[in-house]
């Protein structure tokens, strides 16, 4: 076991991120404002809009740090559930099969014995909720590194009045709309017709 | 020497076969692309967005009135109920003297990703019954669903009975919380809002990866060792590309649908409660009095049989008929099996209802 005093000549690694999170911060807050009074008169360009915005993206890279970290964790474990998975089976197999087989129908047999207990074993591990809470974590990891990394991106499209993701849903949002809206008037209207008709 | 290693020389020459065959397979065996797949005839009798309903040309007489419309999966493509001219599910109920139409969701980009069940089954769904109840002069349709479609068909024949003569419901997700499968595991642990609000639409890739988990020795090992085993059996090889062909070829799956379908049906498990609402209406399988064919299969490790059979017991109908077949998922609809046993009891069932 891991003494007390080990336990604390260990680096805290949320402290540390904590701590250049800050020190980032700081200077980015410091930079901006030295920086703002002669970027204004640029304003109708890029730099301007991109100097705002750099404390945005300072942040976002250093939160995507940390994700990074839990994404590791989930990863590790997730290859950790795989390979103990593997040993489990094979110590199995090897009990069950402990002559190396040396003619084609012992090979078949034992290839048969093989993908039975891997199949099992594996189909009982993807199964079970330590798996799938895991991995459930590990992909909720991966979506917020993709999230921070569309958030740095979107600093740099609305610094040159590119449109952003955001603003692309909107536009999706509005076409799904008008598309209900259509089909509900033309399914009206064709009602209309065949009543009309039936008259 | 005592010690020195025999080896049978049958192994030898299996060993030296099997690498022969490796180096022979690329000149012996069609590209996935280059595999024609001999479909029936179709013609686009309607289609709104991405969606297409097909009508398929039949080699014989009509003789039952009432159409089938076939609502599709919303993964992988449709023709695997069309992928061999001998283990078509199609061509065996245009034979059977029905009139099919069958409908394909395409393929869904990001200006989809706000498409959910209502869109689909009160949307596309209620739009193909009503053109087809005008095009063959009929106040109802028989609809089939195929897995996911299943769950699709059975939602619109609670919300809209009085447009569904017959409800045909093969390996359809009803019950989520009674899923046994991979799948279920997955789906009850995902973040799913954090997924759609990042990535819209559900990639193929990630379906790959679930699929790639399900019997990942049988069907990720031992499978391709077969194949290049018997690479000069042309029937084999021609019956395992296509099957291939299908396996990966899905489209994306729109966001808002894929998030309903989460939380709804494996997270919450609203459906089989009664208690899912879909467009603003409560989904009650109550509802569902027409006839109802219910088709399981023992050896699905997609849709589990206790996953699907729960719909026998929840439905209003007093016809209704549960059989389970004991084969697999894909072998229910497109095997041998599928033509002589599923698909004859089927027509049977189907051509007492469809007059």
């Amino acid at each position: 076991m891991e003494s007390k005093a080990e336990a604390q000549k260990k680096p805290d690694l949320k402290e540390t991120a904590d701590y250049f999170k800050h020190l980032s911060l700081f200077w980015t807050d410091m930079a901006y404002l030295i920086s703002s009074k002669p970027s204004a008169l640029t304003s109708a360009g890029p730099m301007r809009k991109f100097t705002m915005q750099t404390k945005k993206l300072a942040n976002e890279m250093i939160e995507s740090n940390e994700d990074l970290i839990e994404f590791n964790n989930r990863l590790t474990e997730y290859y950790k559930q795989l390979s103990d998975t593997w040993n489990e089976a094979q110590k199995r197999f090897n009990t069950k099969v402990p002559e190396i087989p040396n003619d084609v129908e012992q090979i078949e047999s034992s290839k048969r014995v093989w993908i039975d207990i891997f199949e099992n074993a594996f189909t009982q591990l993807f199964d079970s909720e330590k798996f799938g809470e895991n991995f459930g974590k590990l992909i909720s990891s991966e979506l917020e590194l993709s999230k921070h990394w569309n958030n740095m991106i979107a600093v740099l499209l609305e610094a040159v009045n590119v449109p952003t993701k955001n603003d692309l849903n909107e536009v999706y949002q509005e076409l799904h709309l008008l598309r209900k809206r259509v089909s509900k008037l033309e399914k009206s209207e064709k009602k209309a017709v065949v009543e009309h008709n039936g008259k | 020497m005592e010690n020195e290693l025999k080896i049978d020389p049958i192994l030898l020459e299996e060993f030296l076969k099997f690498n022969k065959n490796l180096i022979e397979a690329p000149k012996m065996v069609p590209a996935m692309d280059e595999i024609n797949l001999e479909m029936t005839p179709f013609d686009v009798a309607y289609s709104e967005d991405k969606m297409r309903l097909l009508h398929f040309n039949s080699p014989v007489q009509k003789q039952h009135k009432i159409p089938i419309i076939i609502v599709y999966a919303l993964i992988n493509r449709y023709y695997i109920l069309d992928i061999h001219p001998q283990k078509s599910w199609i061509k065996n109920l245009l034979n059977q003297g029905f009139d099919v139409y069958l409908i394909d969701w395409g393929t869904p980009t990001n200006i989809d990703k706000f498409l959910g069940f209502d869109d689909y089954v009160n949307g596309y769904i209620d739009n193909c019954v009503d053109f087809v109840c005008d095009e063959a002069d009929v106040e109802k349709v028989t609809l089939q669903g195929y897995c996911t479609g299943g769950t699709l068909a059975t939602v619109y024949s609670a919300l809209h009975p009085n447009k569904v003569k017959n409800l045909i419901a093969t390996a359809p997700v009803i019950d989520g919380r009674k899923d046994t499968t991979v799948v279920g595991n997955l789906a009850k642990h995902m973040d799913v809002d954090k997924m759609v609000e990042t990535i819209g639409n559900m990639p193929p890739e990630f379906m790959y990866y679930v699929f790639s988990v399900l019997k990942p020795f049988e069907q990720g090992l031992e499978k391709y060792i077969h194949f290049f085993r018997n690479i000069h059996d042309k029937n084999y090889v021609d019956n395992f590309l296509r099957v291939e062909k299908w396996l990966n070829d899905t489209p994306s799956i729109p966001g808002e649908l894929f998030r309903q379908w989460i939380k709804d049906v494996y997270q919450e498990n609203l459906l089989i409660q009664d208690k899912m609402y879909v467009g603003r209406k409560l989904v009650s399988l109550k509802n569902i009095t027409m006839p109802i064919f219910i088709q399981v299969a023992v050896g699905d490790h997609l849709v589990s049989p206790e996953c699907s059979m729960p719909l026998y017991y929840a439905v209003g109908a007093e016809d209704k008929t549960l059989r389970i077949y004991p084969t697999g998922h894909v072998g229910m609809i497109a095997s041998s099996f599928s033509q002589k046993k599923v698909l004859s009891e089927l027509g049977q069932w189907l051509s007492e209802r469809s007059k």
